[in-house]
């Protein structure tokens, strides 16, 4: 009885052991899992895809390629700003729609503000320390034709454990020369989240 | 022969509760005392130390969050502070276990999430430390965050209680929107803020903000609101106040003052034999302790202006009147909880009611055992985010623009400075900025 009860015991501590080990899986990056409801990958890459195809469609890009000794525009991107009621990083989305704009090969980008005053300083020193033929030279910049700017809302419909949850991206392309906006992009993407009552 | 086992494995049983039923508050006197020596690094140095238990992990993350915020420390304070509010998300749900537990042994058992008003005040730090750091639009999520909250709060309360609104949390918001040049749901928010300070005088007499009483008219001409920008003007007695526009033209600071600290929950016991039975009954409810609040204003000035704070929260008496909304709850499920406890003991020592009187003898020290530990496991649970400030208060300064030198004094009620320091300031055309102050009495001692 002493034995199977000690057996018993060493199988439960066993049990609970192999339960605290951290388990890792891999998932395909395009599997959608939601955990909490809130925004994730799939929303932003959803929201990027669709965007990406909806502008490389548009009139904007031809008629500017119609002007004439214009090839490609220059692009630059803005803010977007999270308008919406979570914590949401934005940089992942700015980030995969700036990638398949530029290999789409339609449209050049130019840095960001921010990656510009380190690439000046780049400049700067390079003015000072790099070999005459190598230098890169001050006020040689691309100037942007047009700039990517948007924002995320959210409304938020509350009832009990259950909550309507809409995002709505927006995203516009406004000319530089003229403040036209030449395009706007928008996607809505609509959730039920139920939360349980009852936990463990 | 299973009864003799049993009585001597309870004997063990009952001294693995009582070391882990001394509560969370047990455990922060030293903290404490770094606070009231002016040195919050200390108290979050006493405070990291504290090993809390599963059901206790969101209040540690509530307290360490404040701490890292008084020691200065914004971005982790924030990490934290966001932290215990999925930790709070996560425990929404109601645990069928921890209700089981809470009936069986004491309510500090249950996995604590916090009152409503310590929720709220989760999202109202979050939004001062987003401020402070320049991260406004981070700020913005917090405000909307709240009016969720605050919203979802609506809907379920039934009875009136006295804190249906967080006067405070809607204030902010208001400041964060006009900010944000949002007009229109600055408006809605400082008409919030002031339904509910005009409700909430009689519970938590906290009178309108004096700032408040300038932002409602400012707003209202602004969205061209004229009848109520005028009845706000007679209501309040107020003539001349900023524009928006002559407000743009200036930078503005915003202070907040942090001043002493919340009240802290005691427990309130009563033990008594009951000579019918000859057994022990306890019952064991929780009471706040507020501590004194000196601080009657706090002034902030440069060479040529000045501004006085308005106090725009009191959590002290927001906290004392939610547990006595609440108490009737805690204590039919504390007399219950002793019932129960008084059951089961009885139902141990009826064990050996067969002749033998060796099982006789075995019975009662079972049922002594389950009793002794029945009324052992009785405590209140006294857990409370004792950090948080007791009062807070806010002034607004508006300012053109250019390098300033301004000077914080803390006055007590007789006028009496009990604190003054100086912050160096560059303010630009239509910026805000935002300073807080946490200021906690060397004297932490409750009141009777």
């Amino acid at each position: 009885m002493r034995r199977s009860l000690r057996a018993a015991v060493a199988l439960l501590a066993l049990a609970a052991l192999s339960a605290c080990a951290t388990k890792v899986e891999r998932l395909d990056t395009s599997t959608a899992v939601d955990l909490s409801g809130g925004w994730n990958d799939t929303d932003s890459r959803a929201v990027s895809q669709e965007m990406i195809q909806d502008s490389l469609a548009r009139p904007w890009l031809q008629e500017f390629r119609g002007r004439p000794g214009q090839s490609r525009p220059a692009v630059i991107v803005g803010e977007v700003r999270n308008l919406s009621h979570e914590h949401i990083n934005v940089n992942t989305f700015t980030l995969d729609l700036e990638r398949a704009l530029i290999n789409s090969g339609k449209v050049d980008f130019v840095a960001t503000k921010q990656e510009r005053l380190g690439i000046r300083d780049e400049r700067k020193d390079q003015d000072l320390n790099a070999r005459a033929d190598t230098r890169n030279a001050m006020g040689k910049e691309l100037g942007a034709d047009f700039m990517l700017t948007g924002t995320i809302n959210t409304i938020v419909d509350p009832n009990g454990n259950q909550q309507l949850l809409f995002y709505q991206v927006n995203m516009t392309l406004i000319s530089l020369s003229d403040n036209r906006k030449v395009w706007v992009g928008q996607k809505d993407i609509r959730k039920l989240v139920t939360r349980s009552k009852l936990r463990f | 022969m299973f009864a003799d086992v049993a009585a001597k494995a309870s004997l063990p049983c009952v001294a693995v509760c009582l070391t882990a039923c001394a509560t969370f508050s047990d455990t922060i006197q030293s903290t404490e005392r770094g606070l009231a020596q002016q040195q919050p690094k200390a108290a979050l140095a006493a405070y990291e130390k504290v090993k809390p238990a599963a059901p206790d992990r969101v209040l540690y993350l509530m307290n360490k969050g404040m701490l890292l915020r008084m020691s200065g420390d914004y971005a982790e304070s924030t990490r934290t502070l966001e932290q215990a509010k999925q930790g709070i998300e996560e425990l929404r749900a109601l645990s069928l276990r921890e209700q089981a537990l809470s009936i069986a042994v004491n309510d500090a058992t249950k996995s604590f999430i916090g009152e409503d008003f310590e929720r709220v005040m989760v999202n109202n730090y979050l939004a001062l430390n987003y401020l402070e750091g320049g991260q406004l639009d981070a700020a913005r999520v917090e405000a909307l965050q709240v009016d969720l909250l605050l919203r979802e709060k609506a809907q379920k309360i039934a009875a009136a209680s006295p804190y249906a609104e967080d006067a405070f949390a809607r204030y902010l918001s208001g400041i964060v929107y006009e900010d944000e040049g949002e007009w229109s749901d600055a408006m809605i928010a400082y008409r919030k803020a002031y339904e509910a300070y005009k409700k909430q005088l009689k519970s938590f007499s906290v009178a309108m903000p004096e700032t408040l009483k300038h932002d409602l008219i400012r707003l209202a001409d602004r969205m061209g609101l004229a009848e109520e920008a005028k009845r706000y003007r007679e209501e309040f007695k107020i003539d001349q106040t900023l524009s928006e526009a002559e407000l743009l033209d200036r930078g503005e600071i915003i202070l907040t003052v942090h001043a002493g600290l919340a009240p802290i929950k005691r427990e309130r016991s009563t033990t008594v034999p009951n000579p019918a039975t000859g057994r022990i009954l306890r019952i064991a409810l929780p009471q706040y302790r507020s501590r004194a609040q000196p601080l009657a204003y706090a002034s902030l000035s440069s060479d040529s202006a000045s501004a006085k704070t308005s106090r725009v929260e009191n959590i002290d008496a927001i906290a004392v009147k939610t547990l006595d909304a609440e108490m009737p709850l805690i204590t039919a499920r504390a007399i219950a909880r002793m019932a129960a406890k008084d059951t089961v003991a009885a139902a141990a020592g009826s064990g050996g009611s067969s002749g033998n009187s060796s099982a006789n003898t075995t019975a009662a020290l079972l049922g002594l055992a389950v009793n002794v530990a029945g009324v052992l496991t009785e405590r209140a649970d006294t857990r409370s985010w004792f950090t948080l400030p007791g009062e807070i208060h806010l002034a607004r300064l508006a300012l053109p623009p250019g390098d300033y030198k301004l000077k914080i004094e803390l006055r007590g009620r007789d006028e009496r400075v009990l604190d003054t320091s100086e912050i160096k300031i560059a303010i630009r055309k239509g910026e805000k900025k935002y300073v807080s102050r946490h200021w906690i009495p060397t004297n932490l001692e409750v009141k009777p």
